[in-house]
């Protein structure tokens, strides 16, 4: 029985070590890589924090979908890597062809990765599905401006705008209403889900999808079919991978597992990134603007609130805007990334002033408590005010926790406020705000185009992207005369005259700006690149 | 007197009695019960779950209650159909379930049989090999601190033990991170496995989603490497909350075992302390830690949540920290109602093995 039972265990390890061998020896040789085989720089791997709300563009105008969009469909114009100027991609030629008409001739022989031909019909569908389905969360109020689309033949779209000279049109097909997509895979009237996106392959862009497990990993093949603008990815495939916490994107970067980390790394994380020897942290022009949002129907005192009162509400929001103290925030909170932002235009920006340093506080930035109470007390406000102020901890960085944690206590510090501070996570987040679900609220914004109209547009003209049921005729007429303004000189004086206007309304409280941010591999290039203030995320440059 | 000791001829130093044949003629009956017990348990678990749910109003209210203007959230409520009768409700919602319909997630639109198929296999993976690590550390510590009883490394294992399931998983993940991660560099940081092992895995035709297992599958060792890379430290902080358990468990039954008649026989026969713990005081002491392990399925499957938020592990306890946050009562529901089945089959199953091991239980 023992001599049994000893063959027997000897048996089953001979077992085990010829199965250990014999997989080990069809395994592959390498080390597991994802390169595909072809020559070039290798896959390279994108880590993020960012979300995926949908790869749909009609249903998104976001930067987590917004990124991935970038890679994967077509756009008419699109910046080159290095500068922000919309300038043809998928188009041969695009040019205003008479002040209310905007012609784009397509390339010859376009296709997506399905086989379906790309004309100008599929042009057509994609831009007037953004604006027949113009979802709550999409990009449908960046053609507001656009009166049609007419497909004149199958290479020859024509754009027929509402204003004449529209100086941001070519912009706005450069940025998140512009995604070319497949009339063949996409309905017209409602959006579709990721799976079935990624099922039909309507790609035109640098890259296709591969393979797609949503928020999580998604692996992107070069398109060899691709003959715009950004031409050839300067690698073998990209993959980017999402992550929950920042600090585990940070030690990934830091490990080499993933090669380039992008957004919502902290201020600790990139000040202690810069002294590690194995990355380099990448800078550039920061566009993004951090602001507080005032529904106008659900904030105290709001239209639909059982106290509504105008004044009052207004009396709120300035006394807020004279309270906050937004240095405090940027060196505290952020370790100086992060700058006061005193107008609803980052500084920097062609037409950028800055109204409220001087409306608000005591003159020059700095909290002015006899302010915020005259502004109480000339409204009849009584203190202390009930805030319900929400603020996102996955999609601005987890710093938005300490940002508003400060935000309360400067509010309820003064004794005007008591605030009843609250988070939810952005898939939600995103969707309730635009339901009147959150009557003050966080936001922050990563402009589609490098011009002072893209922080105004979607923001304070009837029907904007923030639905917070603000209307000022006097700021949609400047925002108007901005946009069709030729004279250069005369344009920066209107963009002036709107953002001191939106100033007065308050509609929304800017708070910070900041700069772009990446970090990458010691053996990564072309990052800086994509570092430019077109502010869009191109992995097609980054190689290593 | 030789009488006195009955000398089985069932092992090498004729200690252990003698197995009798069991007439199994209960075995069926009992399995059979067993089986059938499944269903009033999921039901019972179903039915606490989808009421305790409730207890805070419907899920559009608990996630948006006092948010909403009450026309909007009475609009929401219809549509969702959470304003008709809870039994209605109930009957429905026990409807769905049988035919596989967990419903559709409230944040992400997505379907949550979709959702708990794609997480499952993950969550699966990391549960298995903390029960592993479990196995692999309790059972040995135990058998050794038993042997070394009352002695020095007796009470080092017995307060290793003690703080094994007393440290919270999040606490000890945290510190494995820190010390094998970022001090090391020995082991990865988050994650089941590097970006280019990952689209390897789900490239395969018809992948499990346990990753080692697909691995294997492929004969991918580099993969296997990596996967097993990663699943070191999230195992060990999760196993170990288990292993504590276990090593207390097999310490008491061992010690107890060596106190019987048989082993006093032995030990006056000369047989070795060391042999007397390791060839005939472990079997009988491992029956009560089978029983256990189905329960200790379900600490696991708990810890499960903590861990994987720990190391980005996306399972389904990853999923469910993201919905709760996210107050998508339809998600987590789901996600609660498969890991009660898992803790229901696998408890019947673990029910099994201890009657195939010890017939007595079986009555």
């Amino acid at each position: 029985m023992a001599m049994n039972k000893k063959a027997l265990h000897s048996a089953i390890a001979l077992a085990g070590v010829s199965a250990f061998a014999l997989t080990a020896c069809t395994g592959p040789s390498g080390g597991g890589g994802t390169s595909t085989g072809s020559a070039g720089g290798g896959t390279i791997t994108y880590g993020t924090t960012d979300k995926v709300v949908t790869l749909d563009p009609a249903g998104s105008y976001d930067a987590g979908s917004f990124m991935v969009m970038n890679q994967i469909y077509p756009f008419l114009l699109n910046a080159k890597p290095g500068t922000a100027d919309a300038t043809p991609d998928i188009a041969e030629s695009a040019e205003f062809t008479s002040p209310t008409e905007y012609t784009v001739k397509l390339k010859s022989d376009l296709k997506f990765a399905n086989g379906h031909a790309l004309t100008s019909s599929d042009v057509k569908f994609s831009i007037d599905r953004v604006v027949s389905i113009a979802d709550d969360n999409g990009p449908a109020s960046l053609l507001g401006n656009l009166e049609s689309v007419t497909a004149k033949d199958d290479s020859t779209v024509v754009f027929k705008l509402k204003a004449g000279n529209d100086q941001v049109f070519p912009g706005v097909l450069a940025a998140n209403a512009g995604p070319i997509v497949d009339e063949e895979v996409f309905p017209a009237d409602k959006l579709m889900s990721d799976d079935e996106i990624v099922k039909g392959k309507p790609f035109a862009g640098p890259y296709t999808i591969e393979s797609y497990k949503k928020n999580e990993l998604v692996s992107l093949k070069v398109n060899p079919d691709y003959k715009g603008l950004l031409g050839k990815p300067a690698n073998d495939g990209a993959s980017i991978k999402y992550y929950a916490d920042s600090n585990n994107l940070k030690l990934d970067v830091q490990q080499g597992n993933i090669d380039v980390a992008g957004r919502s790394l902290t201020a600790t994380d990139a000040a202690d990134l810069e002294k590690d020897s194995k990355v380099t942290v990448h800078k550039g022009p920061g566009g993004e603007l951090r602001y507080i949002v005032f529904n106008f129907d659900t904030m105290p005192f709001g239209a639909k609130t059982a106290e509504a009162d105008p004044a009052k509400a207004l009396a709120v929001r300035q006394a807020m805007a004279n309270v906050v103290d937004r240095d405090a925030i940027a060196t505290q909170v952020y370790k100086g990334t992060y700058l006061p932002a005193y107008s609803v235009v980052p500084d920097g920006f062609v037409g950028a002033i800055q109204p409220l340093k001087e409306m608000y506080g005591d003159g020059s930035g700095k909290p002015s408590l006899d302010k915020a109470k005259k502004a109480f007390s000339d409204a009849g406000v009584t203190a202390p005010v009930n805030i319900k102020l929400q603020y996102n901890p996955d999609h601005y960085g987890k710093s938005s926790g300490d940002e508003y944690a400060m935000i309360k206590e400067q509010l309820e510090k003064s004794g005007l406020f008591k605030v009843d501070l609250q988070s939810t996570e952005w898939v939600t987040y995103s969707k309730d705000r635009t339901k009147d679900v959150y009557p003050v609220y966080q936001l922050g914004w990563f402009p589609d185009y490098s011009d002072a109209d893209n922080y105004l547009t979607p923001f304070f003209v009837p029907g904007n992207f923030l639905k917070n049921h603000y209307e000022n005729p006097t700021v949609t007429d400047l925002i108007t005369k901005q946009l069709t303004t030729v004279d250069k000189a005369e344009r920066e004086k209107v963009l002036g005259d709107a953002q001191t206007a939106v100033a007065k309304d308050l509609s929304t409280l800017p708070l910070l700006q900041g700069a772009q941010l990446m970090v990458a591999g010691k053996d990564v290039k072309g990052v800086e690149k994509t570092l430019d203030a077109s502010f869009k995320t191109r992995l097609g440059v980054i190689s290593k | 007197m030789t009488t006195l000791i009955e000398a089985p001829p069932t092992d090498a130093d004729g200690l252990l009695p003698s197995k009798k044949k069991s007439s199994g003629g209960g075995l069926g009956q009992y399995i059979l019960i067993r089986f059938l017990l499944i269903f009033p348990t999921i039901l019972i678990l179903v039915t606490m779950v989808f009421f305790l749910m409730r207890i805070t109003g419907d899920p559009i209210t608990a996630a948006l209650g006092g948010r909403l203007p009450p026309e909007q959230l009475a609009e929401r409520i219809t549509a969702a159909g959470y304003d008709r009768p809870i039994l209605v409700q109930y009957f429905e919602y026990l409807g769905q379930l049988l035919t596989g319909n967990f419903g559709t997630t409230l944040s992400d639109n997505r379907q949550v049989t979709e959702m708990l198929t794609t997480y499952g296999s993950a969550t699966l993976e990391l549960t298995i090999n903390a029960l592993l690590v479990a196995l692999l550390v309790g059972i040995p510590l135990g058998m050794i601190a038993a042997h070394r009883r009352d002695k020095a490394p007796d009470a080092v294992l017995r307060i290793f033990a003690i703080l094994c399931y007393a440290t919270p998983v999040f606490f000890s993940g945290l510190l494995f991170k820190l010390t094998f991660s970022v001090w090391l560099g020995w082991l990865p940081v988050a994650g089941r496995a590097k970006t280019s092992s990952e689209l390897e895995l789900t490239s395969l035709q018809a992948p499990t989603g346990i990753y080692w297992l697909d691995a294997v599958r492929s004969g991918n060792m580099a993969a296997l490497g990596d996967v097993t890379a990663h699943a070191v430290l999230p195992a060990l902080a999760l196993g170990l909350l288990t292993a504590g358990i276990f090593l207390r468990l097999v310490r008491t039954n061992v010690i107890g075992t060596l106190g019987k008649d048989y082993v006093e026989a032995g030990r006056s026969r000369g047989v070795s302390e060391f042999r007397l713990v390791t060839k005939h005081a472990y079997k009988p002491a491992l029956i009560p830690i089978i029983t256990v392990m189905g329960l200790q399925i379900a600490v696991l499957l708990g810890g499960a949540v903590l861990t994987e938020t720990t190391f980005e592990w996306k399972g389904l306890g990853f999923q469910l920290a993201t919905y709760l946050t996210a107050r998508d009562f339809v998600a987590v529901q789901g996600i609660v109602v498969l890991l009660a089945v898992i803790v229901a089959v696998t408890n019947f199953i673990v029910d099994i093995v201890a009657a195939l091991i010890d017939p007595r239980v079986r009555y």
